[in-house]
């Protein structure tokens, strides 16, 4: 039978770094990814020759990035390769450099996500199957469509569902490494610049560059580099699915229901058992819907669990503590090892003015379009 | 005058179908599994993989339910229009999701309606519109709430 991480030998995150998410700049993707390396291989006490492989999460830059940025950490000959999987693509980097490791193919590897804003065709456009309008239908509208749906299923007004974005602002506002870094009231965002339905340009999110690092390595690898295990965190779960059969508009939300479970079931954990949660929010409706389909409560009942504060950082369950995709961004390759990022420094109680008091479990999840859908569950041992 | 060009007469027909002859039908196809599905593609099938004359093509009627409904305000239009002398999209239009009577959801633009009293669960029907630019009468499909 097919083993599980947990079944695997154990691995743990041992370090991560960041370039700032950031509007699109003449700055190359190669002085993106490096910073963010250096301080991950930093964060660890380790350094670039003990990295026996790296995964590279991109979705924008094009054939081949990889080399080109990782010769300047002095070129020592490792396996590289690159994944690109849409939004979900830094998620699906980390999850293989994991599954390497805890497989002992690998002692240490490197999950690297960067990116720059550019134009990719979207190949699905390529199938040679027409449609009836999708050059009209962009990701923002397919979420303005759910927006309109949920509102009207669950009696919920649009300025309720503007609240996952002020709470979401609020955290950014606190992230040295998020793209929007300013506090917004309701009425700010709400008053913004329309896009699609209800939703407002501070409930969707941007698009810039930047790059997230994350390093992960065995129990030998921690002996052997003299890595502080107090500061390394278990990855207990690693789960990912596709959409399923009968296209239906709120996909999203079924996989992630089906790959939560997944994920919480391969660490004996329940839904409650989260302390933190890093969601794919790239639209503000994308939180309800998630925290629902996670089950941590009824459908249509997230925003009264929002409004009471339980989904604050100090609240029953921080969510997106980072500022989420609304506010830390969403730059595409760097996006899912970004999460990881956050929730390791949750778990070690080092995320400061962010910090979720007491943090022991945290989930990552991310969706991508196809739809694709990746969760991690990170433990402090 | 001479007859309306259908902009993608792979998606759809003039025609209706017996159940709902006024409003153009939409080309789906069925899989000897029974999944019916839009548009027709031979593929194979996405519920049990089924290839070639497995797939049938099938006539959809133009009738469904709005699941919702979202206006565009910013459209960067960054894909060229379908064909040449086709108006291209401007916003702000309106998208709608539909579930069709005959079991697909398909999404598209919605006419003449009016936004604020769109509501999930109205009935939806098909028409065909004009949508070219130049001398040639181009019409393509669209769906607007039922009479």
């Amino acid at each position: 039978m097919a083993k599980t991480l947990k079944d695997l030998r154990p691995v743990y995150v041992v370090g991560i770094g960041w370039h700032r998410y950031q509007p699109l700049s003449e700055t190359p993707y190669v002085m993106l990814g490096l910073p963010a390396i250096r301080q991950a291989l930093s964060d660890a006490g380790i350094t670039w020759p003990d990295v026996e492989s790296s995964y590279i999460g991109t979705g924008l830059l094009g054939m081949a990035a990889g080399r080109a940025m990782l010769k300047h950490l002095g070129a020592t000959g490792r396996p590289l390769v690159h994944i690109e999987n849409a939004s979900a693509s830094g998620s699906a980097a980390f999850r293989h450099a994991c599954i390497e490791v805890a497989a002992g193919i690998a002692d240490v590897s490197l999950a690297i996500g960067v990116d720059k804003p550019g134009v990719v065709q979207r190949a699905f456009t390529k199938t040679g199957i027409g449609n009836l309008a999708d050059d009209a239908i962009v990701p923002f509208t397919h979420f303005a469509l759910l927006t309109n749906e949920y509102a009207h299923k669950h009696g919920v007004k649009p300025q309720d569902v503007a609240l996952v974005a002020v709470k979401n602002h609020r955290n950014g506002a606190l992230n040295p490494n998020a793209h929007r870094q300013q506090e917004r009231s309701l009425d700010e965002i709400l008053g913004g610049k329309p896009v699609s339905g209800t939703l407002t340009a501070l409930q969707c999110c941007p698009v810039g560059e930047g790059a997230a690092a994350v390093i992960v390595a065995s129990e030998d690898a921690i002996k052997r580099l003299g890595i502080d295990p107090g500061r390394a965190i278990r990855v207990t779960a690693s789960a990912a699915s596709s959409e399923g059969a009968g296209a239906h508009a709120a996909a999203d939300a079924a996989i992630t229901k089906d790959t939560i479970a997944d994920a919480l079931k391969q660490a004996s954990l329940a839904p409650t058992n989260v302390d933190v949660l890093e969601l794919h929010d790239a639209f503000t409706v994308e939180e309800l819907h998630y925290v629902e389909a996670m089950g941590v409560c009824k459908p249509g009942q997230a925003i009264h669990l929002l409004k009471e504060g339980a989904f604050d950082i100090g609240g029953q369950m921080a969510v997106s503590p980072s500022g989420g995709l609304i506010a830390m961004g969403h730059p595409i390759g760097p996006t899912g090892v970004g999460q990881i990022g956050e929730i390791a420094m949750q778990l070690r109680g080092e995320a400061g003015a962010r910090q979720h008091k007491g943090a022991k479990v945290g989930l990552a999840h991310m969706v991508g379009l196809g739809a694709v859908c990746y969760v991690h569950v990170l433990q402090r041992p | 005058m001479s007859t309306p060009e259908i902009l993608k007469p792979a998606l759809y027909a003039a025609e209706g179908t017996s159940t709902l002859p006024d409003h153009p039908s939409l080309r789906g196809g069925k899989c000897q599994c029974g999944y019916v599905f839009f548009p027709l593609q031979t593929y194979g099938c996405e519920v049990c993989g089924r290839t070639g004359d497995a797939l049938q093509p099938v006539a959809l009627s133009g009738g469904g339910m709005l699941i919702a409904s979202a206006t565009v305000h910013i459209h960067a239009g960054r894909t060229p229009p379908a064909k040449a002398d086709v108006k291209p999209h401007t916003a702000p239009f309106t998208i709608g999701s539909i579930k069709l009577d005959d079991g697909p959801t398909v999404r598209t633009l919605l006419v003449d309606v009016d936004e604020r009293a769109l509501k999930p669960g109205q009935r939806m029907v098909s028409k065909l519109v004009s949508v070219g630019s130049g001398a040639q009468t181009i019409v393509d499909l669209r769906f607007t709430t039922a009479s």
